[in-house]
């Protein structure tokens, strides 16, 4: 038996979720999440998961987690004492940044942080031109006295970049290994190694946060892989953000890798369960406490971004940037809301009513908890409205105080001069909108038709809004995947190895030699097949996928397309460019095919394939329970309602809604006009009936 | 307390979507136009707008559009009494809901079923509009010097182009194929508009869209007026001196400042702001037409009265506010004066004034006087290394004020721009130009008890063949002021140097030749200063310090700094 274990770092528990490889046998272990030491929860989430599904260390197969600790570093300033260097008469530019401010009329904003202070930030001579040719020499005589600093500033990391390295890193190399040589106990992160790509800021920054997460990602992923080893278990992998996963030696190569690397677990789950579904245009929603975050899947390939802020404002509009460190590494696009179980209703001073940012949390929690919240919460409206039990939620572990929700729901129905339950329905329909925002960002924002598109829900609250939701864009179907509150954990035993890879090259693609092209992608790929020679993956179950960069000459912002496999030659070439021009059409509406395209860069993702899981929830005869509650309904109003558990249900049940699941870890509430059919593996599938 | 027909949710739901819609006109627009000014430094806005032309909802744009950007559809509104679907209509006069020339406003309607729905409208700043200057910001003295200039005419029918129109207009202005990129990217950003409004139409009905439209305007009204009613009542006047105008008139040996006087009265829900008592009309583009000079006041007010940016912004926020000032004053500019320097001098000078003023009524609400200007410099002239004509327009910006809890910050854009530079790599990529220097000022955050935020010092070289620059640039005269005892920040600089090192100080405004391998140098200003410098928390000095925000002699002399 081989076995897969994923382990997620939630706000407030740690998910382990166990595969048994060859018959997708689930089991899931929850523990309470240990800020204080995170490795401390992992442990404990490990040992009960073997423990309970009685696993031997040596069947486990993969040992894959996601990690928080580079967010966190970021967001609470944590990182290490890391300094920058730059072409002289450039080290401001880390702070400089693009000059726009985050928030348009807040008088009282900050600015941004910037991670490496100005006392920390070296200059030295050199300089090489837009043609990539060398214009001032690097002073080498400047390498001293900057060893010296450094050494006198006591700092763990340096990040170098220099204008212009992604055409020539000479200067950038022969600085690194003069600083290596020099402070071997200083890490030392080039632009040119990190990310060779265009445009001075994003890549520094970038650079800059790899320097001031690395060394305590070092440190936390050492002590936690000799815990693991410790319990007999294999080398501990890391999920990157852009959803594969790699080993510990590639992360601290390319340690900004690492962040947002838990919500790219549940992406990753859901195109799973889409491929095992035969469901290639998925997407993909999870609502937990406090966030809720979109995205999508298309034609069974996850939406990838190449631009991305760390430790700023969580916000939904991804263009007002500023807030926090720009990174260009490949992010999965998420689009993230602040509307979860937790988020509080209120009126604002114009009259209308609003639903979050703020949120309950975990404590005090929604009032229907009855741990002394007094605002009212979505989950206060659900339960008000018999989406969720008003006796009770977790199987009967937590007891709901219904006159509570009540009450907190009455400061604001008071205002408009409404019931509870009326005002409830509205927090529902204002959060669900809220919500769909962020669907449609990820889709017809896009230009992908959501009727074209299944919703997977999970996360805590995620089955609860779902169907509603659906309703909202037109979404023909609704998936519910196995333990919907786990589901991220399992996203990180469903993936593959992964490692990106880019190189800018600068040209007319209608005029640049497809040797350039066919030497920059095998110099990629040269790097690629080490790293998967060296994570020990059969050359059968490798592959290597390119991409290019590509956009109108004067346009600044790149369409990505995928480029063929096999020989790079003109026709290679010629099929990119057609491909924009139509890519191009389809995103805004018009295209110019007599216009030149011009390559930006080059980009390359190794990939080990790891073997496909089939996830099922089971069916267990005999827990089968039936009752009803009065449930509302837009249109309907309260209706008695058929309650069912979901683990009592057999495969092939067909319920036609009104209905209720309810199950351990969340409820899927069925709309009127829409039904739920129990497929062979356990996956609730609702669609219109 | 709510008097609105729609449903609180639906009206929610629809005024988000309203605003997702604005906002995803600035995406189409920024990943698709060609000039670096709108595809990476975002110097445009875009709205969606009622059958009037209100302005229902603006993107995250520039707030130096928020007054007049409803003017420039009004403009068409009233040109165009026949409009129909696949019309797009594009017009530029500052004497007919334009700005200046090089604020080119795209206006295309949306309808559905055959009823108008309202408009989406993208002003985009084109890099170049034609006069005798690359960049179109030479110091004339009447607007037929400052470039192509359009009343609102119809350049599409039936979702086509009308070629004679474009070929006008192409004809007219430098690097032509960037700016029809540019302009069929402000063409796809309105058509995804129309069909945004369309799609709420279809989905919610027209009537009810239409009803909601103008419930959003009423809401942010009923919320500013709300904000105004939080704040003291009074009247407070405050009056500024102006760089100049870049013409050096006849008898003057230098050009000559001006001045600005503004008289604000807060009562009740309301405020008036009368400019009476300001100088006249000057000679060279500083003069400002009345809905310029309004934006300054408006984001101002939006700053002071709504400092956690709660109220939508749209032409209902200023319905309780009145700007007035004399016909003929250089803050209501009258035709045929050249305007092109005002657009953002002017408003940015006005948005530090309103803070100014208020700062006698509500003085924990304000900040101390900003950069006051964008900054902007022009270089034109022949790429050596494609033969081809280039047109490069950057702004460099400095400090943002004070705040009464806090410091100013350092290289922001402030109160009514928020453009991003253009980064160093993609304007030299672009255009015959190298960056030899971005950097912050030391000292030029203004000392105070909460200091200043620091100003910007950028440095060009000129490559191979000469190049017809030009600069825009206010507060090179005075200096932007502290609030409560705060020291001012530092005035900008200008300077040209010659390859064999002689430097020269550039005026403020106007074109100059920069000889091949010459530097151009701006260093744009910092920010005033809060409260004493002598109450400085001593720590926040000790870091200044260490950073070399503050230098140690500045410190001595202006903190009392003691380093024993």
């Amino acid at each position: 038996m081989a076995w897969r274990i994923g382990i997620d770092i939630g706000g407030t528990f740690t998910d382990v979720a166990l595969v048994d490889e060859a018959t997708g046998r689930l089991g899931i272990a929850k523990v309470l999440t240990t800020p204080a030491d995170f490795g401390q929860g992992v442990i404990d989430g490990i040992t009960r998961g073997l423990h309970e599904n009685a696993i031997d260390a040596p069947d486990v197969a993969l040992l894959s987690h996601a990690t928080t600790v580079v967010t966190n570093a970021l967001l609470e300033k944590k990182g290490a004492r890391a300094g920058f260097v730059a072409t002289r008469g450039f080290r401001d530019i880390l702070e400089l940044r693009r000059s726009s401010r985050p928030d348009l009329y807040d008088l009282f904003q900050d600015g941004p942080g910037v991670l490496v202070p100005r006392r920390h930030r070296f200059e030295i001579t050199e300089r090489i031109d837009a043609q990539g040719q060398v214009v001032t020499a690097l002073a080498e005589d400047e390498l001293p006295p900057l060893i010296a600093a450094i050494k006198a500033a006591g700092l763990q990391t340096v990040a170098v970049s220099f204008l212009f390295s992604f055409l020539n890193d000479a200067h950038e190399r022969r600085v690194g290994e003069a600083l290596r040589a020099a402070l071997p106990d200083v890490g030392v992160f080039l632009s040119c190694e990190v990310l060779p790509e265009i445009r001075e800021f994003e890549r520094a920054s970038t650079t800059a946060v790899c320097a001031y997460v690395g060394p305590l990602l070092a440190g936390y992923l050492d002590r936690l892989s000799q815990a693991t080893a410790a319990l007999g278990l294999p080398a501990l992998h890391v999920m990157g953000s852009s959803g594969g996963v790699f080993d510990i030696a590639e992360g601290l190569r390319m340690p900004a890798m690492a962040v947002e690397s838990g919500p790219a677990a549940g992406v990753i789950a859901a195109s799973l369960a889409g491929r095992q579904l035969d469901r290639p245009n998925l997407i993909s929603f999870d609502m937990g406490g406090t966030t809720a975050k979109a995205s999508v899947i298309v034609g069974g390939e996850v939406a990838v971004t190449a631009e991305y802020e760390v430790g700023g404002a969580a916000n939904a509009k991804r263009w007002m940037h500023g807030t926090g460190h720009p990174i260009r590494v490949p992010v999965i696009d998420l689009a993230e809301v602040s509307a979860g179980g937790g988020s509080i209703a209120w009126v604002d001073p114009g009259g209308a009513l609003k639903v979050g940012p703020h949120s309950a949390g975990a404590a005090p929690g929604p009032a229907a908890y009855g741990a002394g919240g007094t605002r009212p919460t979505v989950t206060d409206a659900d339960v008000i409205l018999g989406h969720l039990d008003r006796d009770a939620l977790l199987g009967g572990a937590l007891q709901i105080d219904l006159p509570a929700a009540e009450r907190a729901l009455a400061t604001v129905a008071d205002p408009f001069g409404l019931s509870v339950p009326d005002i409830a329905a509205r927090i529902v329909e204002v959060v669900n909108s809220n919500m769909a925002q962020a669907l449609r960002i990820v889709s017809v924002e896009r230009g992908l038709d959501p009727q074209e598109f299944s919703l997977i829900a999970f996360g805590g609250a995620g089955p609860v809004h779902a169907v509603a939701l659906a309703e909202e864009l037109q979404i023909p179907e609704v998936i519910i995947p196995p333990a919907p509150g786990a589901f991220s954990a399992l996203g990180l035993v469903a993936t593959d190895l992964k490692r990106d890879y880019a190189r800018t090259l600068y040209a007319d693609l209608g005029k640049v030699e497809a040797g350039r092209v066919a030497d920059a992608f095998a110099a990629m790929e040269a790097a690629g097949t080490a790293m998967l020679e060296a994570a020990q993956v059969p050359t059968e179950r490798r592959v290597l996928l390119r991409q290019a960069d590509v956009r109108y000459r004067r346009q600044a912002y790149e369409l990505t397309l995928p480029v063929a496999e096999g020989a790079v030659t003109r026709a290679t070439l010629d099929a990119l460019a057609a491909a924009f021009h139509a890519r191009h059409e389809q995103t805004y509406g018009h295209a110019n095919p007599a216009e030149a395209v011009q390559l930006v860069n080059l980009r390359l993702t190794a990939v080990g394939k790891l073997p496909d899981l089939t996830l099922a929830q089971r069916h267990e005869p005999g827990s089968e329970r039936l009752r009803t509650r009065e449930v509302w309904f837009p249109a309907a109003g309260f209706v008695a309602t058929p309650v069912h558990w979901r683990n009592g249900l057999r495969p092939g049940s067909v319920l036609q809604g009104p209905a209720v699941i309810e199950a351990f870890d969340s409820t899927t509430v069925v709309l009127p006009g829409w039904q739920a059919r129990i497929d062979e593996m356990g996956y609730i599938r609702l669609t219109r009936t | 307390m709510t008097t609105r027909q729609t449903d609180p949710a639906r009206f929610e739901v629809v005024k988000n979507a309203l605003y997702a819609a604005a906002e995803e006109m600035k995406i189409v627009l920024a990943k698709t136009a060609y000039s670096p000014l709108l595809k990476v430094a975002g110097d445009y806005s875009c709205g969606i707008f009622d059958t009037q032309g209100n302005m229902v909802a603006q993107g995250p744009d520039l707030p130096i559009h928020l007054g007049s950007m409803p003017d420039a559809v009004r403009a068409v509104v009233r040109a165009f009494p026949d409009v129909s679907p696949g019309d797009v209509f594009i017009h530029n006069d500052p004497y007919d809901g334009g700005s200046h020339l090089p604020d080119v406003n795209v206006v295309a309607p949306a309808f559905h079923a055959g009823r108008l729905l309202g408009f989406g409208c993208v002003r985009a700043h084109w890099p170049d509009i034609g006069s005798a200057t690359p960049g179109s910001y030479g110091a004339v003295t009447e607007i037929y010097g400052e470039g192509l200039r359009l009343p609102p005419i119809r350049l599409y029918r039936d979702g086509r182009p009308d070629p004679g129109i474009e070929a006008i207009i192409f004809a007219n202005v430098r690097t032509p194929t960037e700016r029809l990129g540019d302009l069929r990217a402000q063409v796809a950003a309105n058509w995804r508009a129309a069909q945004r409004m369309a799609e709420l139409a279809t989905k919610y009905g027209t009537d009810t869209l239409l009803q909601i439209m103008q419930e959003v305007l009423d809401y942010s009204e009923t919320m500013m007026r709300a904000a105004l009613r939080a704040l003291p009542d009074g009247t407070a006047e405050f009056t500024d001196i102006f760089d100049g105008d870049g013409v050096i008139s006849p008898g003057e040996t230098e050009d000559e400042t001006f001045r600005v006087k503004l008289r604000i009265t807060k009562a009740g829900d309301t405020i008036v702001a009368d400019f009476a008592g300001s100088d006249p009309a000057v000679a060279g583009p500083m003069n400002a037409p009345l809905t310029v000079t309004a934006s300054g006041v408006f984001c101002a007010l939006k700053m002071i009265a709504d400092p956690k940016s709660l109220i939508p912004p749209n032409s209902g926020c200023w319905r309780p506010v009145t700007v007035t000032a004399p016909p003929g004053s250089v803050v209501n500019a009258q035709h045929p004066s050249p305007v092109v320097y005002a657009n953002h001098e002017m408003s940015h000078r006005v948005a530090d004034m309103v803070m100014a003023a208020l700062f006698a009524i509500t003085p924990r609400t304000v900040m101390a006087g900003s950069q006051g200007t964008s900054a902007v410099i022009t270089f034109g002239g022949t790429d050596y290394r494609t033969g081809e004509r280039f047109v490069s327009y950057e702004s460099v910006k400095g400090g943002f004020g004070a705040r009464p809890t806090k410091d100013g910050i350092n290289a922001v854009a402030s109160t009514v721009s928020n453009m991003s530079n253009t980064p160093i790599e993609i304007l030299e990529m672009s255009f015959p130009l190298r960056v030899e220097e971005y950097s912050l000022v030391p000292d030029s955050g203004g000392a105070g008890t909460f200091r200043g935020g620091l100003g910007v010092r950028r440095v060009w070289r000129v490559l191979e063949r000469q190049s017809h620059a030009a600069v825009c640039c206010e507060r090179t005269v005075t200096p932007p002021f502290g609030l409560a005892g705060g020291n001012p920040g530092a005035p900008a600089n200008l300077e040209l140097i010659a390859p064999n090192g002689n430097a020269r100080k550039l005026t403020s405004k106007g074109g100059f030749l920069a000889p091949a391998g010459s530097l151009v140098v701006v260093e744009a200003p910092g920010s005033g200063g809060y409260g004493p410098p002598a109450n400085r928390d001593k720590v926040a000095l000790s870091e200044d310090l260490l950073d070399g925000y503050v230098t140690l002699a500045e410190a001595r002399r202006l903190y009392g700094f003691d380093a024993g």
